[in-house]
């Protein structure tokens, strides 16, 4: 049954606010539950504290310059950012760009949801209480860090894509190909001994079995993206829709019908498998050419779209070019955005302590998410916390 | 005398997100909290009491909307303490107050944290490396234990 704003709220007995800053999340957003008899009738979360306007920077800047900060918005999805405003850029002026550049912005982008994923599973088993798995995940992760650090020199924000191709420092020759795949190897072995740990194990399994329900339709109505809706048992992915992605490699879909928080992590353990095959697949296949493009020229560009598949789902950017360059109403829309409506539904009718895993196992990233500024004064006031309201909160010591 | 070697055998550090990318974030949990750095075996530990914290490390420029919880959690933590600025939008804004185009820098930010709250170690880099983060750390530790 659906209820209205006003009668679930009434009928909550206690008000839990979590947040902005709280032990058990690691970002500025606020969660409000609203709690009947230990069950959640409501939640609320409010995410405006981290606004920084990047997308209004970016206006009237020349374009190569303005593509970078785009990589800025995130740093744990960083290369996708960059990809796809490049491939956005390049589809409306109909640049051309080796393939050997798409492999290696594809290398990029499946490291990257590698350890975007691993960080996730680090998070949701920290907050369960066992810190083995947690350690176990942070441990896997370093090595895919060192992977980017070899192939880009930077562990978070690797700059590889640039109008046109790859940029020449995160080319692949041989002997980063040699090291790449020692690391690779070892990865795989890693990550295997994990996902068929972590998915029979009993005691992670009773814990997170059964609870945050998210329904195939509710998934669709509120906009679930990625493996969130890919756990709720909607085959939808960007990838297939990705030229780059459809025409060279070959590799599976993970799809679970549960839609419970258990779903969500095992949808992410074995997108994991699925990530090292493409890029072992990427990195065997590397065509031999130059991977930059240089004759092209910037000039005007009507309005120009592109989609593409972050780890947390679509992510989707858009603008268009004056005469000279400049960059002109930018759009950047980002997975977390409409993954914030899902959490709150699929913590409703749960016990209250499970609350906290259910919001970590839809996996926030608030960085790219503050996009929003309240313009009604009196509402805004509403949300702004009284130091003594913050300081109480950051008492609160970790459950 | 006690106060001082206690102090040494303790060093917490609180993590404050401010606006940032969430890129230094995950290294400063990385260098103090993963098996890989573990700063924990040095007596360094990661909290998120201002009540108990030596150390607040500030990630991310600050945005108006933040900084009055930045203020509110400074003036939480006991004396001694020190406050480090973790990254290149922590110490001066980064990309996003420097790099404005025709509209100048971003209306939602004050700029770094040295606006809101005294800084005493700035840590550089975009993000900066657990080495460096480590580094820093280890550098800073001996200010605290002379404070009084």
């Amino acid at each position: 049954m659906i209820m209205s704003d006003t009668d679930r709220r009434d009928r909550a007995e206690y008000e839990v606010p979590l947040g902005p800053l709280h032990s058990a999340l690691l970002e500025p957003f606020r969660i409000r539950l609203f709690v009947d008899d230990e069950r959640v009738v409501d939640t609320e979360i409010t995410y405006d504290t981290a606004h920084r306007g990047i997308e209004r920077i970016m206006e009237g800047m020349p374009v190569q310059k303005a593509l970078i900060i785009t990589e800025r918005i995130c740093g744990i999805c960083s290369h996708v950012h960059l990809w796809n405003s490049t491939r956005m850029v390049e589809n409306g002026l109909g640049i051309e760009i080796p393939q050997r550049a798409e492999y290696i912005r594809v290398i990029g982008n499946e490291l990257e949801r590698i350890h975007s994923h691993l960080l996730f599973l680090g998070h949701a088993f920290e907050i369960l209480g066992h810190e083995t798995f947690s350690m176990r995940c942070f441990m896997l992760r370093e090595p895919v860090q060192n992977m980017l650090f070899l192939l880009s020199g930077n562990r978070v924000h690797y700059t590889i894509s640039v109008i046109g191709g790859v940029r020449p420092r995160c080319d692949i020759d041989k002997e980063k190909k040699k090291n790449l795949f020692e690391m690779l190897n070892n990865l795989e072995e890693g990550c295997k001994n994990f996902a068929n740990r972590a998915t029979k194990d009993t005691l992670i399994i009773s814990r997170i079995k059964d609870i945050g329900y998210l329904s195939k339709e509710d998934a669709v109505k509120y906009g679930a993206l990625g493996p969130n809706l890919r756990a709720s048992g909607v085959n939808d992915d960007v990838r297939m829709r990705v030229r780059e992605y459809t025409d060279n490699f070959d590799f599976d879909y993970i799809v679970f019908d549960g839609g419970t928080v258990f779903d969500r992590v095992a949808c992410r353990v074995y997108e994991v498998l699925e990530s090292i095959k493409i890029i072992r697949q990427a990195l065997e296949t590397l065509p031999d050419e130059e991977p930059m493009n240089v004759n092209y020229e910037i000039g005007e560009m009507d309005f120009s779209h592109s989609y593409n598949e972050a780890a947390r789902g679509e992510i989707y950017d858009s603008c268009a070019l004056d005469e000279s360059g400049r960059i002109r109403n930018y759009i950047d829309r980002t997975p977390s955005m409409t993954s914030i409506s899902a959490m709150e539904v699929s913590c409703i009718g749960d016990h209250v302590t499970d609350a906290s895993i259910i919001i970590a196992s839809c996996d926030p990233c608030l960085t790219c998410t503050n996009r929003m500024t309240i313009v009604d004064e009196k509402k805004n006031k509403e949300y702004i916390l009284s130091p003594e309201e913050v300081k109480r909160m950051t008492r609160r010591r970790k459950v | 005398m006690l106060k001082q070697v206690s102090r040494k055998n303790a060093v917490h550090i609180m993590l404050f997100y401010a606006v940032g990318c969430n890129g230094c974030d995950i290294e400063i949990v990385n260098a103090a909290f993963s098996p890989f750095y573990d700063l924990e075996q040095y007596k360094v530990i990661l909290t998120w009491n201002p009540r108990e914290a030596d150390i607040l490390a500030v990630t991310g420029a600050v945005s108006k909307k933040i900084a009055p919880a930045l203020k509110a959690v400074y003036e939480a933590i006991p004396e001694p303490k020190l406050v480090a600025a973790v990254g290149s939008c922590a110490i001066n804004g980064g990309p996003f107050c420097n790099l404005g185009g025709d509209l100048g820098s971003s209306d939602q930010l004050l700029g770094g944290v040295s606006k809101v709250i005294p800084v005493d170690a700035n840590i550089p880099g975009c993000p900066p490396r657990p080495e460096d983060i480590i580094q820093a750390v280890a550098s800073v530790i001996p200010l605290l234990a002379d404070k009084e």
